[in-house]
């Protein structure tokens, strides 16, 4: 078994895929270099990342199948999910022999995954425009803290540029340890942990309780649907709501 | 009052109206503003009811003139009453704003003095936000029936959305539980806002830059079964509503008792489950291309409980099945119970490619129990033999049933198209 293993970059996925057809070879999986295992029968190459060789894949699908189908690539990559790069590779095997009218073919199983995998990521993001939740800092920065299943930092800073453009924030994974910063002209994405406690602007928690209130007698006592609310929001990102 | 307390008292005040929606608006931020609204909407947090917060949805006061008999508002209520200042609800919607807590604000009122003094107060609080605050985010406001025309317009240049609650179906409805309220005095201001919006997006064909009247549509809210209209009458006026009215949407509210009035009927919970059947009978209307006389009539004024709008129709109209899932046409496979808008958009794409088993139809996401009965697959029935409606109307219910199910459905929002797509499944 041949395993390619790059950098963990989106242009490392993309160098990959160039490789493998570069080189008439079909890897058992394409892997980032953290999520590698010890594994005796798995041979191991790593690929080097190229920006140029990345950039024409990235034409070549823009031109050769389509748009949507390039950003269903790069959420599949965003997913972090066991197997996607070997998926991708897959689809994009399928993609450059059928073209633009690939994600119609929905019997197919490999479609069918990346579709699923897609639609995942892009319903993760929809669900954080909303559930993420800003704190006013003492130096009125806008600060807010998540723990997302996929790797969505980037999805969401566009949309806050847009909407908070005269403000200076931070949206900060947790997990992943990579923040989004913003300082009212535009934005980038940065390896980032906070040692420090963070201090809050001295109406914070007015804001907070205020909305806690709210947020309480909103619900109608007789149409109590507690399921319901976790179909809608499950509980795994209640953690950095201020509500609940 | 503390503002804290006052926010207490008038969100409960609001919650009884179900419209949360910041859909179908596209307006962007300004320069140096905050805010900007998302053409398809989005949820903030939901209630232990199951419901989204989309909106900050308040009252502006809820000291009220008037005395409806099924609102917890009105005036012979013993009741504790409030009053936000505009200034007030500017700076809990900008907060809330800059938290995203909100998608923008949802101001409502009960009638305070008179209708034109509350609508004027309204003006305040968006005309402030939109021109002091520079706020760009989603504002939907009632209109006040009764108040003049020309502050109503005024309002509706700078909000997203309008909405006059109907409320009562019919005129004697109207008179038994809100005397005070005529049907013309709530349809005047319906047919204004459409008149306005109608005259507004010609202008704006010639002149590019006026600026836009009420863009995200107006909506209307009904309550069900606060009286004894029939499930026909309210789909009726319903269908007249979207035709006539050009209504966005029309929201349907499970009355919840808050009075033991005479006049009320004495209900021990609000009717969730039929509030949901109209909800599945709606969105026919939208976006399955269903007419109101198909799914019910004189004969049959009232929706089925233990069955949804679309599977009673296809049961009652047994002929037309099975069809064929490789040759039916985009209507057609729409009518078929298990099969929504996606799931047909997905098969027409999908049998492009090879024609389709009755396997793939799972992969597609086509809720095949369902289904089963009404489709071949290349002139194959996976159902049972029959096709008699007794037999699988039977065998459907024993599988839904006045379950929790049921209930589970009965509250959502049109954020989530796709999902109530599927569940009129
Ligand atoms: S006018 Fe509105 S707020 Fe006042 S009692 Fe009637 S429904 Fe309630």
């Amino acid at each position: 078994m041949i395993y390619y293993v790059y950098d963990g970059t989106f242009d490392g996925l993309l160098t990959c895929i160039y490789e493998a057809f570069y080189r008439r070879e079909n890897p058992d999986d394409i892997v980032p270099m953290d999520k590698l295992e010890e594994n005796f029968l798995i041979q191991k190459l790593f690929i080097n990342t190229d920006t140029e060789k990345s950039a024409k894949v990235y034409r070549t699908i823009e031109e050769k199948i389509s748009v949507e189908s390039l950003k269903r690539v790069f959420y599949a990559y965003l997913s972090e999910l066991p197997k996607s790069g070997r998926n991708i590779l897959k689809y994009l095997r399928l993609g450059f022999k059928i073209g633009r009218s690939i994600d119609d073919n929905l019997a197919n199983d490999v479609v069918r995954t990346i579709d699923k995998i897609s639609n995942k990521v892009t319903r993760e993001k929809h669900l954080f425009l909303g559930i993420l939740r800003f704190k006013m800092l003492e130096n009125d920065i806008l600060y807010a803290a998540l723990e997302p299943e996929y790797n969505i930092v980037g999805l969401l800073a566009p949309h806050f540029s847009n909407r908070m453009s005269n403000e200076n924030w931070i949206i900060h994974d947790v997990k992943r340890n990579v923040a989004a910063f913003y300082n009212k002209k535009e934005w980038v994405i940065r390896d980032f942990t906070i040692e420090d406690r963070l201090v809050l602007h001295e109406d914070e928690e007015e804001y907070e309780e205020m909305w806690q209130a709210y947020y309480k007698h909103m619900a109608i006592e007789s149409r109590k649907n507690l399921r319901l609310k976790k179909n809608n929001m499950p509980m795994k990102y209640w953690k950095h709501l201020v509500e609940i | 009052m503390e503002v804290l307390d006052k926010l207490k008292v008038l969100a409960d005040a609001a919650k009884y109206d179900v419209s949360c929606s910041s859909s179908g608006s596209n307006r962007s931020n300004k320069k140096g503003g905050l805010g900007n609204a998302s053409p398809a909407g989005i949820c903030h947090t939901w209630t232990d009811d199951g419901r989204c917060i989309s909106l900050l949805k308040i009252l502006m006061t809820n000291y009220c003139i008037y005395d409806c008999i099924y609102c917890v508002n009105r005036s012979s209520n013993d009741l504790l009453r409030a009053a936000f200042t505009p200034d007030e609800i500017v700076d809990i919607t900008i907060n809330f704003y800059k938290r995203n807590y909100i998608e923008g604000l949802f101001l409502s009122s009960a009638v305070y003095k008179s209708p034109n003094y509350t609508m004027e107060m309204i003006y305040q609080v968006v005309r402030k936000l939109r021109e002091v605050e520079n706020f760009n985010g989603y504002i939907h406001v009632k209109a006040i029936p009764g108040a003049d025309q020309e502050i109503v317009e005024r309002v509706g240049h700078l909000v997203d959305r309008m909405s006059v609650n109907i409320e009562l179906p019919t005129e004697e409805s109207l008179k038994l539980l809100a005397p005070q309220k005529t049907k013309e005095k709530i349809l005047k201001p319906m047919s204004l806002i459409k008149n306005s919006i109608i005259r507004n997006l010609e202008e704006r064909k010639k002149f590019r830059s006026s600026p836009k009247f009420v863009p995200a549509g107006q909506t209307t809210q009904l309550i069900i079964g606060a009286t004894p209209d029939s499930d026909l009458k309210i789909l009726r006026l319903t269908e007249g509503l979207y035709k006539g009215y050009n209504l966005k949407r029309v929201y349907y509210s499970a009355f919840v008792p808050v009075s033991n009035s005479p006049k009320l009927p004495a209900l021990k919970y609000p009717p969730l489950i039929r509030e949901n059947r109209l909800y599945q009978a709606d969105w026919l209307l939208r976006f399955y291309g269903f007419e109101a006389k198909e799914l019910l009539d004189e004969e049959r004024p009232d929706f089925d409980l233990n069955l949804d709008p679309k599977c009673d129709w296809a049961l009652r109209n047994i002929h037309l099945f099975p069809i064929e899932i490789n040759k039916a046409d985009y209507n057609m496979l729409l009518r078929v119970p298990g099969i929504g808008v996606t799931s047909a958009r997905r098969i027409i794409q999908a049998r492009k490619f090879s024609s389709l088993t009755f396997d793939d139809l799972k992969k597609l996401g086509i809720v095949v129990k369902r289904a089963q009965y009404f489709i071949t697959c290349n002139g194959k029935h996976y159902g049972i033999k029959s096709m008699n409606d007794e037999l699988i109307r039977s065998k459907i219910i024993d599988k839904t049933s006045l379950s929790e199910g049921a209930i589970q459905l009965s509250m959502f929002d049109n954020h989530h198209s796709n999902q109530i797509g599927g569940l009129l499944t």
